[in-house]
């Protein structure tokens, strides 16, 4: 939040860096939580000023309700008696509320529309494109790498020892340097560091190394969209805390590989770059559409193209072979109840619905897609205390996972 | 850090509407102005609705449905009703590539057709033009195509839309920044001057365009429109189910003169709509021809 002077610190401020006497000596540490004592002893040094954390309990009211108002609109496709619904609006209440507290000014209505889609061009217009085409013209115009196809090999194959993955796996030099840094990332937590392949095949185990490798190798086919098409850093950093929820929820249940569902949630909306790179125009309409009438993106998308990203991805994955399981996943993430096996869906549902609820903090423009109350009832969870645990988890475990993708 | 909300803060935070108010309430809305609400935005209206409850001091959507129908007051309601059921972005020189293959093509094609009879007319209807932008964007088209030729020309171009609110706003042809997101600087330049308010538009471009407020869901207001050569309706047909779509559209070539026009917005298609049209390709639109 910045600087405070010494009669406006109150007990309970943070301090946000070390805190020095005039002579360099150190007083308190960073992050250390002022007592009316400290207080004291700081005026009797003549300390002047202090770097504080922000405190949301600086609001005004009015700001408070601001905020509240801010919030509220994105909730406006869920139902707000459902537990989970309300759970994320409190999550995001209080994300908001420190946001702000910290300078954060909440983005005005204007801000919704960009102005620089004019000099974009579809590649087809309207009703002439099916999902079926679209993807057509992108597999056949771009192959995609080969060392995705040979890792799906080994991944396929039962009897494939754990040299032979490493060793695929090695022959990618940036593939293998962002598996060395995602498994020492907290999103493991292994207490030792784990410096080679081989080890990591050995604590993560092949099948989950293999299957984190072919969806890193998915994801670098698109590192070329041109950033005035997608903000590609916030898309991956929504797919990134969506696939960290969607690992927590399937940690809450018996039987999962959360692997999978880290990946599933990394490339839950792969159909948005497809139909970024082959109806970018429609795309971006998409986009002001949701935010101008409060609509989530995906029904924006099927009012504007008469399909949604979903309906993409599934030729796609299909076109790419990629596995069938993480594939359901990612098809039927916004309609995991119309998928014959919910349950695996139905946690990428849910973790993409948190994932919307604490961008509202950071500048997302979108309202919740909406929350299924059968998906949410397989789960057989309980939001409270588990989503703020998990929202925990997330920021601890963010900023690193983003460095080792990017 | 404790939290600043109350713990149990709710989300709701309006009056509930029951299930059967809802579907009450949106074919009330679809029965006089096409627009279709899908379910799903139950909740976006609750809260819309809920303030407009307060104002009138009702405690629950069965008597604000009551006010609506029965009310003395119930058309002044429907106006207000209107406001809050409406999207009306728009801008200046919205969608710059269609506008530019209309210039080149529609347009020249009809001002060269009246130059050879002779008859220096064209009219052209904007049907929700919102605040203004879009037939004063076009209006700057018929300046820019026709220049010092333009004093002989008889041209008409009809605004319409749902909303009085949006009327009033155009005829004042004041505009903020945001209006001009999608605006080249020289038009800008050329054709608005800074005004206390905001930027106002050139008069001689105003005073080619006449708004009105009129719903697109009362055919025998359509009617009284004169015949057109042009229709530019859009972004307006993506909020009307199929029915309506069909409905308005017909009324559109109906109103066309034989080899008429009608331009749809970007994402907006006949397909499935009309076969009447004849659809005509050119780089960045469709244009959609009344063949005759
Ligand atoms: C999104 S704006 C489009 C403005 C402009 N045509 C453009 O493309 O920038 C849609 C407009 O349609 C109007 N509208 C919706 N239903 C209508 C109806 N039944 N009759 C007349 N206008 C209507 C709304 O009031 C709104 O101003
Ligand atoms: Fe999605
Ligand atoms: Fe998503």
């Amino acid at each position: 939040m910045g600087i405070k002077r010494l009669d406006e610190l109150t007990a309970g401020t943070v301090l946000a860096s070390d805190l020095k006497a005039s002579d360099g000596r150190l007083l308190f540490k960073a992050d250390t939580e002022l007592e009316e004592r400290h207080i004291e002893l700081l005026k009797r040094v003549g300390v002047a000023e202090a770097d504080v954390k922000a405190d949301a309990g600086d609001l005004s009211d009015e700001t408070v309700r601001d905020i509240e108002d801010y919030v509220r609109d994105f909730f406006l496709y869920v139902d707000p008696e459902f537990e989970p619904s309300l759970q994320m609006f409190r999550i995001a209440l209080d994300l908001t509320g420190s946001a702000v507290a910290s300078g954060w000014v909440l983005p005005d209505i204007s801000d919704r529309r960009a102005s620089d889609v004019e000099h974009m061009e579809d590649l087809f217009l309207r009703g002439m494109g099916s999902p079926d085409t679209i993807v057509k013209h992108e597999t056949e115009l771009a192959s995609f790498p080969d060392i995705y196809f040979r890792i799906k090999e080994v991944l396929e194959d039962e009897s494939a020892s754990a040299e032979r993955i490493a060793k695929v796996v090695s022959t990618d030099m940036s593939l293998a340097a962002k598996l060395i840094k995602l498994v020492n990332s907290p999103l493991y937590g292994f207490p030792q560091s784990i410096d080679s392949i081989s080890r990591a095949v050995a604590l993560v185990g092949a099948k989950e190394l293999s299957t984190l490798a072919l969806g890193i190798s998915a994801i670098n086919y698109f590192k070329d969209i041109p950033p005035e098409l997608v903000d590609m850093k916030s898309f991956w950093r929504h797919s990134i805390t969506c696939g960290i929820f969607a690992k927590i929820l399937a940690g809450t249940q018996i039987g999962l590989s959360p692997e999978r569902f880290f990946i599933a949630g990394l490339l839950h909306d792969v159909g948005r770059l497809i139909l970024f790179k082959k109806l970018p125009y429609a795309s971006t309409e998409a986009m002001l559409f949701a935010r101008e009438n409060s609509i989530p993106l995906v029904e924006a998308e099927r009012s504007i193209m008469d399909f949604c990203h979903t309906d993409v991805s599934q030729p796609l994955l299909q076109s790419w072979k990629f596995p069938e399981g993480l594939s359901d996943m990612i098809n039927y993430h916004h309609s995991p109840m119309e998928f014959p096996n919910p349950l695996e869906p139905a946690i990428i549902h849910v973790a993409d619905n948190l994932t919307n609820a604490v961008e509202i903090a950071q500048g997302g423009m979108y309202v919740l897609p909406g929350i299924d109350v059968q998906a949410w009832e397989i789960l057989g969870i309980k939001a409270d205390p588990l989503l703020r645990d998990a929202v925990d988890q997330y920021h601890e475990q963010i900023d690193i996972i983003m460095n080792a993708f990017f | 850090m404790g939290s600043l909300f109350s713990s149990s803060i709710s989300l709701r935070k309006s009056v509930r509407i029951a299930d059967d108010e809802f579907i009450q309430l949106r074919d009330f809305i679809y029965e006089k102005s096409g627009i279709f609400v899908d379910v799903k935005r139950k909740y976006l209206f609750e809260s819309r609705f809920s303030k407009r409850l307060n104002e009138l001091g009702l405690s629950n959507f069965a008597d604000y449905l009551k006010y609506l129908k029965f009310d003395m007051k119930k058309a002044e309601e429907l106006t207000t009703l209107f406001e809050m059921v409406t999207t009306n972005e728009t801008s200046f020189c919205r969608d710059m590539k269609q506008l530019k293959a209309f210039q080149g093509n529609v347009l020249k094609e009809k001002i060269d057709e009246q130059r050879k009879t002779g008859k220096l007319e064209l009219n052209i209807w904007s049907a929700g033009c919102s605040s203004g932008e879009e037939p004063y964007t076009l209006s700057i088209l018929l300046h820019e195509s026709l220049k010092m030729e333009l004093p002989r020309w008889k041209i008409t171009i009809t605004a319409v839309d749902l909303s009085k609110a949006m009327i009033k706003r155009a005829q004042t042809g004041v505009y903020g920044d945001y209006a001009f997101k999608t605006t080249p600087d020289d038009i800008k330049a050329k054709y608005f001057k800074k005004d206390p308010e905001g930027w106002k538009i050139n008069p001689e471009v105003q005073s080619l365009v006449k708004f009105q407020q009129m719903n697109l869901n009362d055919p025998l207001a359509l009617k009284r429109v004169a015949r057109s050569h042009i229709v530019f309706c859009r972004n307006v047909i993506i909020y009307f189910d199929e029915s309506m779509k069909k409905k308005v559209v017909g009324s559109f070539y109906d109103n066309l003169l034989p080899g008429g026009y009608l331009m749809l917005g970007h994402s907006e298609t006949l397909h499935k709509i009309s076969q009447t049209f004849k659809p005509v390709y050119h780089p960045g639109t469709i244009a959609y021809k009344k063949e005759g």
